[in-house]
This record gives C-alpha cells, sequence and structure tokens, in this order.
C-alpha cells in the first residue's frame, strides 16, 4: 500500500526503488525468445557458437545493459529531448546518403569504424519518441483539426522518403504504419484514414513506376514465385519446401536439411524462421509464435496501463514496431508478403536491429516504472 | 503461473478509471478504446499467421513448385497403335524415341551450351540454336528423335536446362509400298494423311493394331508391276488395284509416282496425290461393260441381240464413231469385242437416262467412293444430264470416276450383282460389309462371259498373253486426256484395263490405270489400255494368282478364243456360260473350297 501512495504522485524514485518496479517477467520473455535465437543461430552454423550464436549473445547482453539503462532514465526527460533525439537521427539518415557503405545494392550503413550503424533502425525508436511528444503536447480537439496534423506527418514523411531512397522499401513502410498507429492511438478521426487508404490505393499505380526493378520484382514474384523458381522465387519456394519438410514436430534440432545442405538462402537472418519450422515443425512455430503474442499483449497492456499521453504513444509505437517486425518477416517467409527484408526480432542475427528493438523496450519499460508520473508538456521542469 | 503474469497491477483494470478528469480524461479514453481497436486488428494478424504456419507444414504439398511440363521417365508412354495387314505382317509400328529440348530460363550460358550441343550433333545451326537457348518459353525443341547414340552423349555433356523428352516415332518398315494407303504422320505423331489421319482416334486410343485388308505380298508385286509399266511407257504416273470381287476389300492399292512415309516431306506435290482414291477421270471403254449390263438387266436387249453399227451417229450436233469401226451390225458380244461407242450409245439410249442415272448411282459412281481415306475424289458428273450425256456416259466420257469406284462396280458386275461398299479394313465376316443388289445373277453371268470374250479375242488378249494359264475376263479403255485448254487431246491417254479372274469364279478384281503412257517400239507405238494397262493386269493375275491359292488351268484355258464365235442366238446363250466357259466344277476348286484351304 505504502508504495502505492507513492505512485499516485511520485516527484522522483530512487534508483532502487526504480529497479523494484521493473518488470522482470517483461524481460523474462525477452530472453527467452532471444534464447529460442541462439539456439537456432548455434544449429545454423551446423552445431557451433562460431560465427553466429556467441556473437548474438554478447549482443543480447550489451542490449540488456541499455534497455535497463533506458528504462531508468526519467521519462520526462526523454520528452523533453525528443526532437533532438529525432532530429539527430535524421542528420545521420542524411549523412548515410553522403557517405554510406553499399551493401547489396543499398546505401544503409554508416562506417564508425567499431562497428556498423544503421540510422535507418535508429528512426524507428526516434519516430515514435517525437510522435509521441508532439501529440502529448496536443489537445484532443487539437488532433482533430487538420492543420494540426501537418508537423506529424512531416515527422514521418522526412525519415521515410530518406530511407527510401537507401533505398529500403521495407523500413520505410515500416516507419510510415508505426507513424499510422501512433496517430490513430493519438485520436486522429477514423475517416481521415480511410480517405489516406483511398488515395494509397488509387495513386499505386502511379507509384509502381516510381519502384526500381528489383523491386518490382519482388512484388511480381510473391504473387507467384513459381514463376521464377530459380531467380527471385527461390527464397519463397525454398522456404515453403522447408515448411513443408518440417511437418507436425519437425526433423528436430540440428537436424533440418533444407537449411543445412545451403538449399534455404541467409537462414541465420531473414529466414531463421523458417529453420525453425523445419526443425521444431508447427509445434515449434506456434510455440515462438505464441511467445511474440505473450510479449504484445504485455506491450499493448503497459500502453494501457499507462496514464499520460506521451506514455501510452511511446508503448504502444514500441509495440507496433515490435509487431510489424514480427508479422513482416513471418509473412514474408512464408509467403503471405513479397520478401522485404526485415529480420525475426531478438532471433535473427544482427546488431542493429537487436539494439533497437531493446533500446524500445526499455523506453515500454520506461513507461511502465513512470506509468504513474504526470507528465507536462514539455517534460521535466514542466509540471502542471 | 497465472499469479506471475499478474505482476504488479498490470491487469488490475479498475485502477485505469481513476486519474485526470475533463479534456484529458477524454484523451485518454479515446487512447485506451483505440488501444483495444489495435489489440484486435494485431490478434487477426496473428491468427492469420498461425493458419499460414499450419497449412505450410500440414500440407506440404501445396508448396511444391510445378513446372510446366516434367518428364517422369518411369511413365509409360501412350503409344499408336500399329497398323498390319491382312496377314498380321506390321506395316506401321512407333519406337520409343527421345527428343533434345531447353527450358531457356535454366541455361545458365548460351555460348558455352551451344559450343557442347554442336560439338555432339554438328548438324545443329549454331545461330537458330542460340537463338532458341535464349528465347523466352520454358519449352523448345532443338532436336526431334535423336538416335540412342546422340542421346547418351548429349545427356553425358550433363547442361542445366537441356532436357529430354520421351515419346515415339512412327516407322514405316515397308518404306513406299504403302504410301497412299497408310499416308503419314507429322512431327508430333499425329496422322495426317491416309490412313493414318483416318483412323487417328482409333490409333491414338492404343491398344490392339489396326488389320487392313491389305495383303503385303500382293501389294509387292503390283507395285514393282506398275513401276515397270510407268516407266516401259514413260508415263506420269498410274494406279494399280486389286480389289476382293465379293467383300469389296482392298488386297492392293498402288499410285504412282509415290513417296517414303517415313520422309513426309517427298509427299509434297504429285508424289502425295493418291491417283487411285482421289483422281477422278473419264475412263472410256471398260464403261461399256456397265452399260451392257445395264442393257440386259433391264431387259432393253438380249445377249443375242444386236445394234446397226454401219455408219457413224449422230446426236443433237455431235457425231459418234468408232475407233474399230466394223461398219455392220454388232451383236451385244461384239459391241463389247470391238469396243463400239456407236452400239453402247445405242444400248444406252434403249436403256433410258433415268435407268441410266439409278444404275450408276446404285453401282456408287455418283458419289465419292466410301474407302476409309481422307485423300476421296468427287465423282464429276455432268450437269445437265442431257441425252448426249447418257449417249457419251455409256463409253466413258463426261462421267469422271475413281479407279476404286470402276474396280468396285466391275466387282458388283461380276459377282453376283451385289455391291458391297469399298473398304480398307480386313473383314471379320467373310461376305463382307452387307451390300445392295444392283444387277440380277443372270445379267452377272452373262457379263462374266462377255467380259471373258473381250479378253480372249478382243481388245484385252494381251492380259490373255501374261496371265497365261490363268482366265481373265475385262475390258480395255483408253480415253483421251481433257486439255488444260478445254477439249480432248489425240496425244495424250488414260489407259486403263479392268478385270476380273478366274472369270468363271471370280475372286479379285483387278484395275490398272496409266496416265499418259507414250507408245513403244514394243507396243508397236500404241499406248491404248489393249498395249499397256492389259499387259499389266496379266502380269499381276499370273504373279499373283498362286500367292492367292488359285491353280492355273492349262489345257482348257483357250476354248473361248479357239472357236469363232456362233451366230447363233441360243449357241451365243450357251457359249457363254460359266459351265460351258470352263468346265469348272469337274476341274477347278470352288472359290470357297480355296477359301478354306487358305
Amino acid at each position: 500500500m505504502a508504495v502505492r501512495e507513492d505512485a499516485l504522485n511520485p516527484p522522483s524514485f530512487t534508483l532502487r526503488q526504480k529497479l523494484w518496479q521493473m518488470h522482470w517477467l517483461l524481460i523474462l520473455l525477452l530472453a527467452a525468445t532471444a534464447s529460442v535465437g541462439f539456439a537456432m543461430l548455434y544449429s545454423a552454423a551446423g552445431g557451433n557458437f562460431e560465427p553466429w550464436a556467441s556473437r548474438q549473445m554478447m549482443r543480447f547482453g550489451v542490449g540488456m545493459a541499455v534497455l535497463i539503462t533506458v528504462a531508468l532514465i526519467d521519462i520526462r526527460l526523454w520528452l523533453k529531448y525528443a526532437y533532438v533525439f529525432y532530429l539527430g537521427t535524421v542528420a545521420l539518415l542524411v549523412a548515410v546518403e553522403f557517405m554510406g557503405e553499399v551493401g547489396k545494392g543499398a546505401q544503409r550503413w554508416l562506417d564508425l569504424g567499431y562497428f556498423g550503424l544503421q540510422p535507418s533502425e535508429l528512426m524507428k525508436i526516434a519516430l515514435v519518441l517525437a510522435l509521441a511528444r508532439y501529440f502529448h503536447g496536443t489537445s484532443i480537439e487539437d488532433v482533430r483539426r487538420i492543420p494540426h496534423l501537418f508537423v506529424p506527418v512531416l515527422l514521418i514523411a522526412l525519415p521515410a522518403a530518406l530511407v527510401l531512397r537507401q533505398p529500403d522499401l521495407g523500413t520505410a513502410l515500416m516507419l510510415v504504419i508505426t507513424g499510422a498507429v501512433i496517430f490513430f492511438a493519438a485520436g486522429v478521426r477514423i475517416w481521415k484514414f480511410v480517405l489516406v487508404g483511398i488515395v494509397t490505393v488509387a495513386a499505386a499505380p502511379i507509384a509502381w513506376g516510381f519502384l526500381r526493378d528489383y523491386q518490382k520484382q519482388r512484388v511480381l514474384t510473391f504473387l507467384n514465385p513459381e514463376n521464377d523458381p530459380l531467380g527471385s522465387g527461390y527464397h519463397i519456394i525454398q522456404s515453403k519446401i522447408a515448411f513443408g519438410s518440417g511437418g507436425l514436430f519437425g526433423k528436430g534440432f540440428l537436424q533440418g536439411t533444407q537449411s543445412h545442405l545451403n538449399f534455404l538462402p541467409e537462414m541465420q537472418t531473414d529466414f531463421i524462421f523458417t529453420m525453425l519450422a523445419e526443425e521444431f515443425g508447427l509445434a515449434g512455430g506456434l510455440a515462438l509464435l505464441g511467445l511474440y503474442v505473450v510479449i504484445l499483449i504485455y506491450g499493448l497492456a503497459i500502453s494501457v496501463r499507462c496514464r499520460t499521453q506521451f506514455g501510452r504513444l511511446v508503448g504502444i509505437g514500441v509495440t507496433a514496431t515490435f509487431f510489424l517486425y514480427v508479422f513482416i518477416n513471418m509473412a514474408m517467409v512464408m509467403g503471405l508478403v513479397p520478401v522485404v527484408g526485415v529480420p525475426l526480432p531478438l532471433i535473427s542475427y544482427g546488431g542493429t536491429a537487436m539494439l533497437t528493438l531493446l533500446f524500445g523496450f526499455g523506453l515500454l519499460m520506461g513507461t511502465w516504472i513512470h506509468r504513474d508520473v504526470m507528465v507536462g508538456r514539455r517534460g521535466i521542469g514542466d509540471d502542471v | 503461473m497465472i499469479a506471475s503474469l499478474m505482476q504488479g497491477d498490470l491487469f488490475d483494470f479498475a485502477r485505469y478509471r481513476g486519474g485526470p478528469t475533463g479534456r484529458t480524461a477524454e484523451a485518454l479514453e479515446t487512447g485506451r478504446s483505440r488501444l483495444v481497436v489495435t489489440g484486435l486488428v494485431i490478434s487477426m494478424a496473428f491468427m492469420a499467421l498461425g493458419w499460414r504456419v499450419v497449412d505450410l507444414t500440414l500440407f506440404a504439398d501445396r508448396a511444391e513448385p510445378r513446372l510446366a511440363r516434367s518428364v517422369n521417365p518411369l511413365a509409360p508412354v501412350q503409344e499408336r497403335a500399329d497398323i498390319v495387314d491382312r496377314n498380321g505382317i506390321v506395316i506401321a509400328t512407333s519406337l520409343p524415341a527421345v527428343s533434345l529440348y531447353v527450358d531457356p530460363k535454366h541455361v545458365m550460358d548460351v555460348q558455352e551450351t551451344a559450343d557442347k550441343l554442336i560439338r555432339v550433333l554438328p548438324d545443329l545451326d549454331r545461330d537458330k540454336l542460340e537463338k532458341r537457348l535464349s528465347s523466352r518459353g520454358r519449352f523448345v525443341y532443338l532436336k526431334r528423335n535423336l538416335t540412342p547414340e546422340q542421346h547418351y552423349a548429349v545427356n553425358r555433356l550433363g547442361l542445366p536446362g537441356i532436357q529430354f523428352e520421351r515419346g515415339e516415332r512412327r516407322v514405316y518398315p515397308q518404306g513406299r509400298l504403302l504410301a497412299h494407303v497408310l499416308g503419314v504422320t507429322d512431327i508430333d505423331g499425329r496422322g495426317t494423311a491416309g490412313i493414318e489421319r483416318h483412323f487417328e482416334s482409333k490409333l491414338t486410343g492404343g491398344g490392339a493394331p489396326l488389320q487392313l485388308s491389305i495383303d503385303l505380298r500382293i501389294q509387292a508385286i503390283a507395285h514393282e508391276v506398275l513401276t515397270n509399266t510407268v516407266q516401259e511407257f514413260s508415263a506420269l504416273g498410274g494406279t494399280a488395284i486389286v480389289m476382293d470381287a465379293n467383300t469389296s476389300e482392298l488386297v492392293a492399292m498402288v499410285s504412282l509416282p509415290d513417296f517414303d512415309p517415313n520422309r513426309p516431306v517427298e509427299m509434297l506435290g504429285e508424289a502425295g496425290f493418291n491417283r487411285a482414291t482421289k483422281g477422278v477421270y473419264e475412263m472410256g471403254s471398260t464403261f461399256k461393260l456397265l452399260t451392257a449390263a445395264m442393257a440386259l438387266d433391264s431387259g432393253v436387249v438380249a445377249i443375242s441381240g444386236g445394234y446397226d453399227a454401219s455408219k457413224p451417229m449422230r446426236v443433237a450436233r455431235f457425231s459418234i464413231t468408232d475407233y474399230h469401226a466394223k461398219n455392220r451390225w454388232l451383236s451385244v458380244p461384239e459391241i463389247l469385242i470391238y469396243s463400239s461407242n456407236i452400239g453402247a450409245a445405242k444400248m444406252a439410249l434403249d436403256v433410258g437416262t433415268k435407268a441410266q442415272q439409278t444404275y450408276l448411282g446404285r453401282l456408287g459412281l455418283l458419289r465419292p467412293s466410301p474407302v476409309e481415306l481422307p485423300e476421296v475424289g468427287h465423282p464429276l458428273v455432268p450437269s445437265p444430264w442431257r441425252e448426249i450425256s447418257t449417249v457419251t456416259v455409256s463409253y466413258g466420257h463426261g462421267l469422271s470416276v475413281s479407279p476404286v469406284q470402276l474396280a468396285n462396280a466391275i466387282a458388283t458386275t461380276v459377282n453376283g450383282g451385289i455391291r458391297r461398299p469399298t473398304t480398307l479394313i480386313k473383314q471379320q465376316a467373310p461376305e463382307g460389309i452387307p451390300g445392295a443388289r444392283v444387277f440380277s445373277p443372270d445379267t452377272s453371268a452373262k457379263m462374266r462371259g462377255l467380259m471373258r470374250l473381250v479378253v480372249s479375242r478382243g481388245t484385252g488378249k494381251n492380259a490373255e498373253k501374261e496371265a497365261d494359264g490363268y482366265l481373265i475376263g475385262g475390258k480395255t479403255g483408253t480415253a483421251e486426256k481433257i486439255k488444260a485448254s478445254g477439249g480432248y487431246s489425240d496425244k495424250a491417254n488414260i489407259a486403263s484395263f479392268v478385270g476380273a479372274f478366274p472369270i468363271h469364279a471370280p475372286r479379285y478384281v483387278v484395275c490398272v490405270v496409266v496416265d499418259e503412257p507414250k507408245g513403244t517400239k514394243e507396243s508397236f507405238g500404241y499406248a491404248t489400255g489393249g498395249w499397256v494397262a492389259a499387259p499389266a493386269v496379266g502380269r499381276i493375275v499370273q504373279r499373283t494368282a498362286g500367292i492367292m491359292g488359285i491353280t492355273p488351268e492349262f489345257g482348257m484355258p483357250h476354248l473361248a478364243a479357239t472357236r469363232e464365235l456362233p451366230a447363233d442366238a441360243n449357241e451365243i446363250t450357251a457359249a457363254l456360260k460359266p459351265a460351258a466357259l470352263r468346265d469348272v466344277e469337274n476341274v477347278s476348286r470352288q472359290p470357297e473350297q480355296v477359301r478354306a484351304a487358305e
């Protein structure tokens, strides 16, 4: 009860109190999911921790540290510096435009010497923060007025356009959709979404003309992968075969033939779910799906539980980002959407996505810890 | 577990009601309800993912790639049925064959693939090959019907995208011998001419071989004899037909020039033309047999009767003359022996136009032959059919029919008067396809006698000479060809002979028609039916009778020839009785016995 009274109007917590307030069960779920990833990377390397599993574990450790750090920082501080963070990330995106590394036909990386940085990943968090701050400071009546939507639309359009230039259609889409979810949660009228939807559908044929050849190819291949079984349809066909060979309970750990005989490309990154399904079958696939669902439920529940608009929107933004990672990747490897190159969160090998997600979950955790903190329009120093 | 999930007050929804009031509260309420909607959308998305996992893992076959065409080497090949002759000898069969094709999508390097293929198959054209290797389709033939050696060599190259299609190739072991009977199949094994085309659906159904009425041995003899005749007289071509007189089964059918069905390209042009069934000709004097049969059958003239042929006859604007003019009264046998146009014309006028048309129609001469071939010619029937038409048709002009139609009509005339449709298929019932009576048995008997007389005493003597020992009856025909410019040519003939043997109990009708023969020294410059076609028929009879189980009749054959023709009507009738022609009952076996002995 004492904690409760404090929580109703907590000027600030001590570090010890905050650690106590951490949602450790959520952290346990994240660790469990990441462990599934370690196991799959171990298998992908043919039963070795090298080269992927060990490095992935290290990254997860670093990511956890980032999560806790981010969670402990006062939520009002994040609100205060949201725009700064956003503008800094935009600057990085512009930098990529001029001096980025080219990998697999796209310019996405900044070489920072020790490690490569993908500003587009960072932007997923920065955009959530910036939009949350904007809507936090806007009354519900204003949200319903069109002029007040110019700024947030611009907040989305600017990075989306920069990312699209790299070109990275998948990330650009994720930014736009995440932004749309935050718009929705902030209370923008439904008819506006309907209108934008109609305009999008109408503009699709025009947009088709602006797509790069490989992007068109992917969409066409998605519509009929058997059309080109050795070309761009190869991934999806091999992936489907792997699913089929998995059956009910799979072939067993380390026993997947599609992956171990190298039929499956990129099995340690984008197509890792396929490998899981081949080795653990329907049961394994549904189990992982269940794990993700539980995490998403926590994310949504934390958002609902949050008393401040900022916290709620950050929560829903992070949850939506996480959901999009899961959905796009799984739907992609199962042939439900075109191949867009989105990793499976917490499982696919790769540092930037892992750090981005744990950073995001750090913010989610922060909103949980500070769920009952009253937040002013501009964060710390501007209390009601 | 549940309790631990409930850590903190996360799911204590009662708490959510507290907090700010007023506008802020409204915003929060909106936010909360929208979050619930978001949650619903997310759960629907996950249901879709879950369903998809179930679908892919448990209903796997849906995910297998399906190529437009795949070859299963174990699958049985659907074979086109064989064709055999009446004795079961294979005359058309299918052999397994491998064709080479490319799936251009899988070709890695067009240049390299072309290089290697040409090294193994040097007759491939490089430009064409490269074009095919880089085309857009998924199935392009490179070469059909590889030899096993070529198949092995190409397979050894192991080129991606280069594949084999198992199929079959039609083979005609007898080569050109049965060209116009069998016809040809195209590159995909579909019949495009002859029996192959007519029985396409039956043959592709597989199963039992198709048995033709053709006897390969007789076909070979007819082919050889006709080839020699055409060569000897430098003719454009010709046809030889041997038909079972009782069943109308075609036992041999040759048309020259011919082609090798194993190489269908030879079929283009003249060689592909089947003169036996597709060609229609004015048959000339052989038609006088039919005219006489009509006259005798309808009773307008008796066998002992006759007509005045002392001077040319005028019908409308035309004058009818005789080639071998006797300028006197001619008896019915004499009209045929001397091939009198005037006599035939007068008989036809007595029969009348209506009755003539009826008889010709019943003989099947006014409609295309029912023979089982796509290449069947339409008779050219006079239209309108005036009196002059009746006159000219009586000696074989003004009505064009195909040689098989003529052979069929003569078979009807000699077999007792029953017409059965011409067929190329071996008949199981001994009497063949049910027929219809055209002439009375008596007329038919008289006609056999008359035909015998023509050969023993008339224009058909050369047939008799060649067929030494066998009794032939028949009639020659020499028709002037119609010139391209219109009118008749006196240089270009259609020389024909149609006969039946053994004439006292006919089993076969033999018909030879030669197109534009040129006279030779041996024929004294003649290019007529008597000098060109009759000896050919004689030779065919002489060489095939043994195969057919018909014994020669030395000692008796020249009876009618050695005597002067009796003047008295009753004696003529008696002389023309089959028994009198030959004392058959005593000496030779009856057809039924022969058949039973085969």
